[in-house]
């Protein structure tokens, strides 16, 4: 059969599969084998769990469970709320205060938990009902911490940027550098649009926050700073050429574990328990997809799909922009389905050959790519962060929150549209930092 | 909505089976959360070793990344029993509850085919290490039956789990999906 044909039922196979329910993982292995044993003969079976071992020994990967258990022993502790009281105290005389805190606690916290439910659950305990309180409008509120929620996984550390770098065997330090100015560009982008829906709301008295005093202001940074710290800590020791992303992330992983046990005491094994369990399941769930995209990416090149398309592409005369077009449309639709670990393994192997033939900048496309899997966050039907939001204050209505969070999704895309234009945006830190690629 | 179904452990009931299952898979959760920390301590090790006392690390990497495979791959049937593998439920969402029953007999029989495949090569793979005495070509050159051992352990474990599921779906002790539990 012909190459792409194949490609195509793969394609078809795979969303049958993926749809009926069955675990992503197991989904990509079933097909995987399936087209193998048709294809390539039962003989090639063999080979799967050496490929699947191989795909996990990798000292990389070690840092998914690390940044893992850094992130659940800080959302396991106060430190979400503490951090959001810190910036309301210290921005009190900002206008609009409030949102801004908001959303700069997002920013913040998503840098140190590197997941997007995680950070709309921490600051949005707190954030949704003291800006519901004060009279903010509950589609402002909602849709703040919805979309500051996905800054997660753009704001380095981020596991979704380690899983391209591994997938995509692009510098993992490079990604990181490139979500820092397009994650300060969306912050500050959503920090406009809640100013505005607050100002258009009618009550310009909501734009002014409270009053605390230098004492106030003084006592909660204690509880904060550790974590900036370790924050600041584990991406110097990165840049600084000091230790690996995986020799950083172990250090800070105990460090975030020793604080959380110190300040917030976090002592009782019971909780330390519940910090191992979340961590071992997520990274385990995120360890076996990437073992199993790897066994999919497998075939896919044994069978030759990948280079027939990728040859494909570059036989169409199409202009490179009209290509990313339809990529990001494709990506968006995957991202209203799937989780972005489990797109980015999916996609990688079959984008990146395009993306490179058609000129394009794989650490700049990377931020592309995970943009567009934040607007899935917050979309339906998918829309994790929508649902912790629901689940945080079940009394706004889903369509609230929805409703909130569109103008959020425009954000976004204006953020994508500004990258196209000003690629620089993305790929000007990571060359600043550390020289210019290749 | 695509997610984890649930963070509710899937149920048991009274079944002896299943109880005895779950037990098991409990244990190979907390053997999986030990090598991650056992991870992570020697990483930190390493790190002391090769930069305040300026010498060098001989087994610690290639120690740590089997860890880490080994507590992936043991971590398998605990993931499963709490419903951690991420899944698309669209569909079955939208489906009758006995469309949604028979669905789930057929991803779950699909997924026992899938795990039982990987463990009879698993096994064999790690059976070739084993008999062959293969080494790792580093220094320290471990035996490689030893880390190897996480594919047919992780997967026999993963099976009895996903077959407990099944049985549980069959005996109306659990929901299809876990669904109603969301």
């Amino acid at each position: 059969m012909d190459p792409l044909t194949l490609g195509a039922l793969v394609a078809i196979c795979t969303i049958v599969v993926l749809f009926s329910g069955v675990s992503v993982a197991l989904g990509l292995l079933i097909v995987s084998t399936g087209f193998l044993m048709i294809f390539d003969g039962m003989r090639s079976l063999e080979l799967l769990p050496e490929i699947l071992f191989g795909k996990l020994d990798n000292f990389a990967l070690l840092s998914i469970p690390m940044f893992i258990i850094m992130g659940s022993s800080i959302a396991s502790t106060r430190a979400g709320a503490d951090l959001y009281e810190a910036l309301e105290r210290w921005l009190t005389r900002v206008p609009g205060g409030l949102v801004i805190s908001n959303l700069g606690a997002c920013a913040l916290f998503a840098a140190m938990s590197g997941s997007s439910p995680a950070t709309c659950a921490a600051i949005g305990k707190m954030g949704i009902p003291e800006m519901r309180k004060r009279g903010y409008p509950d589609g402002v509120a909602a849709g703040s911490i919805a979309a500051g929620g996905t800054l997660g996984i753009l704001i380095p550390p981020s596991v979704t940027m380690i899983v391209y770098g591994i997938a995509t065997e692009t510098s993992i330090g490079r990604l990181f550098l490139a979500g820092v100015i397009p994650g300060l560009l969306l912050v500050t982008l959503f920090m406009a649009w809640s100013l505005y829906a607050t100002w258009r709301s009618g009550d310009q008295e909501l734009l002014a926050s409270g009053n605390y005093t230098w004492k106030e202001k003084f006592e909660i940074l204690p509880r904060v700073i550790p974590f900036l710290l370790i924050i600041i800590g584990v991406l110097y020791a990165m840049y600084g050429g000091i230790a690996t992303p995986s020799e950083t992330a172990a250090v800070g992983a105990l460090l975030c574990l020793i604080i959380a046990m110190v300040i917030y005491k976090l002592w009782n094994p019971k909780d330390l328990w519940v910090v191992l369990r979340d961590s071992t399941r997520e990274s385990v769930m995120i360890l076996f997809i990437i073992a199993a995209a790897g066994v999919f990416s497998y075939m896919l090149s044994s069978l030759y799909i990948t280079q027939s398309i990728a040859n494909w592409i570059g036989t169409l005369d199409v202009n490179p922009w009209v290509l990313m077009g339809a990529v990001n449309v494709f990506l968006l639709i995957a991202g209203f389905f799937l989780p972005p670990v489990a797109v980015i393994l999916m996609a990688a192997p079959i984008l990146l050959p395009i993306i490179t033939t058609a000129g394009f900048d794989p650490i700049w496309f990377a931020v592309i790519l995970t943009i567009n899997m934040e607007i899935g966050l917050i979309s339906p039907p998918v829309g994790l962060n929508l649902y912790v939001i629901n689940g945080i204050a079940p009394d706004i209505s889903l369509k609230t929150i929805l409703t909130g969070s569109l103008p959020f999704v425009g954000c976004m895309v204006l953020a994508i549209v500004l990258l196209c234009l000003f690629p620089g945006l993305a790929t000007w830190l990571p060359d600043a930092v550390m020289g210019a690629a290749r | 909505m695509a997610g984890q179904s649930s963070a509710v452990a899937s149920h048991t009931g009274n079944n002896p089976f299943l109880r005895f299952v779950a037990a098991l898979s409990n244990v190979a959760g907390w053997c999986s959360a030990g090598m991650i920390v056992a991870a992570v301590a020697i990483t930190c090790q390493m790190i002391f070793v090769r930069f305040v006392l300026n010498d060098s690390t001989i087994w610690q990497t290639e120690a740590v990344i089997y860890l880490a495979i080994s507590a992936t791959l043991v971590g398998l049937p605990y993931v499963q029993r709490l419903r951690g593998h991420v899944n698309v439920d669209l569909i079955p969402l939208s489906l009758r509850p006995r469309a949604r029953y028979i669905m789930a007999l057929f991803t779950l029989s699909l997924s026992i085919v899938m795990v039982a495949i990987m463990l009879w090569f698993g096994y064999d793979f790690w059976h070739l290490a084993w008999e062959r005495n293969w080494k790792s070509d580093t220094v320290w050159g471990v035996r490689l039956w030893i880390p190897y051992a996480s594919l047919p352990i992780g997967f026999a474990l993963f099976l009895l789990q996903l077959i407990a599921d099944l049985v549980a779906v069959v005996l109306k002790i659990d929901k299809p999906f876990g669904l109603e539990d969301v």
